[in-house]
């Protein structure tokens, strides 16, 4: 793999160059030990060692609430709307790069999904290696602090002013290179990038779960009648604020506006989420998930076993920001498969 | 629309015209639309459609009419509950909506051939139900017995009356029908659509297969008595109503355990679906 070295005072130039292209994203310092992805200017500081974005890139594409259909109400015809900008994003995290590949082989497959496809394609990832992990976050023990793919290139701070950066896509190379020939990356800087790469995933590993990741399912395959459910569930308030702020959460709801004229419209969708209360309520009052302790439960079967078992892997990354997120302190997958795992250690 | 289109979203509904109106019930009514662009939906039995009252919204609806080769018109039957249908009620002939699909798993009709086929329609189900028993009476010589168990909660909500009339009066088809409460009127079976099932006259377990659809307290009850007469786990074929708003298996509503209904449902083999704890 291509890897080139580049230079802090060599980036700014950079920079200037890809907004002038497309809107280009970074993590900056928002207040006291928040971090979150802003438009970049000249005047933002870009946050190298932040430790966790507060919102999820998702919204990059897709976002909160997009579009889909535009409509004339009298003649019932309607036609596609497809809103894709050219968008870098640089500085992502292998855990939340993880989330977006998730989220591309889901909307992928089966009926493609064109508006989120669009917009990923329209997308320039740079992925970023951690320099600090979150008290939150339990990413190193969820498969989730390498990637090897979704990313055009790949950046590691190998010292103060140097970044080691390992080439993803043709795409990704050109634009590195759009303010001239930079040095290919010698051996040494290539071995400090790994170095600072096992460095931060043993500081990853120290923080997470207590058994392998991958036993998840069978886990909770066999604890879905825990007391653990209903104990943690007593105090969830449904506010959804867990799935909001989740990297592979996805679910949405479809709502329509009329114009002022009443003529014409739009449908569009809007971040749903399966805690909330009316997610499967239909006509009739009948609720598929009526109770808390449904839909909490639903939640950590979603993350650690049905997206599994479609995919191969965890639908939680382990970002931790559903930790930070959730006011009732109970939305912590990272505990909840802990102790249903330790309740079976004490039982056999 | 179509996917190879460069401008395709799935999203889009093509429009379908209100070409017929039927009241079956005080809440309940028929609707027959055809595709404006003439082209059939091609649907099976027990698919769906998403319907769209644009301003209103958009929701799921089972195709009530078999599949037709000489006319693209299909029938569907709503009742008057929420938002999309209080709006379609209001319809008129002549007037438009919008119409997505064909969507989701069916019954399979090749496997159903030759054997005999039990209908168990509780309430609303009959409708999504019409499709496959019509399917079958127009080829009937490939079907066996058709037995056919209709269960509804009063005789005022009773829909397809007449059809069902017609059915019973058929050397072919056996009508066993009830009702949860009976009025002054009433003279037949009274109870839940499970007393039914003993009145079935020598039942062949190992040659029938069962479709059901239902309200969702259904279920279980009627699959556990079908299981106790014999009838393998295998042979039984539910479709289960789900809130739905993508129909293409990304929105997460109508998800039953890791299953989608819209697209890995709503039709399902009761052995595809027995371990999941939220299905019936």
């Amino acid at each position: 793999m291509t890897a080139y070295t580049v230079y802090m005072e060599q980036l700014g130039p950079l920079l200037a160059e890809w907004s002038r292209r497309m809107g280009v994203f970074v993590p900056v310092q928002i207040q006291e030990a928040l971090y979150d992805f802003v438009p970049w200017s000249e005047h933002e500081e870009i946050a190298w060692d932040y430790d966790v974005a507060y919102n999820s890139i998702k919204r990059h594409f897709f976002p909160p609430r997009e579009n889909l259909i535009r409509f004339d109400a009298a003649a019932c015809t309607a036609t596609p709307v497809f809103e894709a900008p050219d968008q870098l994003l640089f500085g992502v995290h292998p855990y939340d790069l993880k989330a977006v590949n998730q989220l591309d082989q889901i909307m992928e497959g089966g009926a493609p999904d064109q508006n989120y496809m669009r917009r990923r394609e329209k997308t320039v990832i740079f992925a970023l290696q951690p320099q600090r992990v979150a008290a939150t976050a339990f990413w190193g023990s969820m498969g989730s602090g390498h990637v090897d793919i979704g990313f055009d290139l790949f950046w590691t701070k190998i010292s103060p002013n140097a970044f080691y950066v390992e080439v993803g896509s043709p795409r990704g190379e050109e634009l590195l290179l759009a303010c001239g020939d930079l040095p290919e990356a010698t051996l040494a800087e290539r071995e400090a990038a790994r170095r600072e790469r096992t460095r931060i995933l043993a500081e990853a590993r120290g923080q997470g779960l207590k058994y392998p990741w991958e036993e998840t399912p069978r886990l909770l395959a066999r604890n879905w009648d825990s007391k653990l459910w209903r104990h943690k569930a007593r105090r969830c308030l449904s506010c959804g604020s867990c799935v909001l702020v989740c990297p592979t959460c996805y679910c949405f709801e479809v709502r329509e506006e009329m114009d002022v004229d009443m003529k014409g419209g739009t449908r569009f969708r809007e971040w749903d989420g399966c805690m909330l209360p009316s997610f499967a309520l239909v006509a009739g009052d009948h609720n598929f998930r009526g109770q808390a302790l449904e839909r909490y439960r639903h939640r950590y079967f979603r993350k650690g076993k049905y997206i599994y078992d479609k995919i191969g892997e965890l639908g939680c990354v382990g970002c931790g920001r559903c930790v930070r997120a959730c006011t009732a302190g109970i939305a912590n997958p990272m505990a909840v498969y802990n102790e249903l795992w330790e309740a079976e250690q004490h039982e056999s | 629309m179509s996917p190879r289109q460069a401008n395709f979203s799935p999203y889009v509904p093509r429009p379908a015209t209100l070409v017929r109106k039927e009241r079956l019930s005080d809440m309940v009514s028929l609707f027959a639309f055809e595709p404006d662009d003439g082209r059939s939906l091609a649907h099976k039995p027990g698919q769906f459609i998403m319907l769209s009252m644009y301003g209103v919204g958009e929701a799921p609806f089972s195709i009530s009419s078999p599949p037709r080769r000489q006319s693209v018109e299909f029938e569907i039957a709503v009742r008057n509950i929420g938002t999309v249908t209080n709006a379609l009620h209001e319809l008129e002939v002549g007037q438009k909506v919008g119409v997505r699909g064909p969507h989701g798993t069916f019954f399979p009709v090749q496997v159903f051939m030759g054997k005999d086929t039990l209908f168990v329609a509780g309430g609303l189900g009959y409708i999504p139900l019409r499709s496959l028993l019509h399917y079958q009476l127009r080829h009937r010589d490939e079907f066996g017995r058709i037995i056919v168990l209709v269960g509804t909660r009063n005789p005022q909500e009773r829909i397809f009356t007449d059809q069902i009339a017609e059915l019973a009066a058929r050397s072919d088809v056996e009508v066993y029908e009830t009702v949860d409460v009976p009025d002054a009127g009433w003279k037949g079976n009274v109870g839940v659509i499970t007393t039914l099932l003993p009145q079935i006259r020598s039942l062949q377990p190992d040659n029938t297969y069962v479709a059901m659809v239902g309200p969702p307290v259904m279920y279980k009850f009627v699959i556990a008595d079908c299981q106790k007469m014999g009838i393998p786990a295998g042979n039984i074929y539910v479709s289960l109503e789900r809130k739905m708003k993508c129909g293409l298996g990304k929105c997460g509503h109508c998800q039953i355990n890791g299953v989608s209904a819209c697209i890995d449902g709503p039709v399902f083999k009761y052995t595809e679906i027995q371990t999941l704890k939220e299905a019936v």
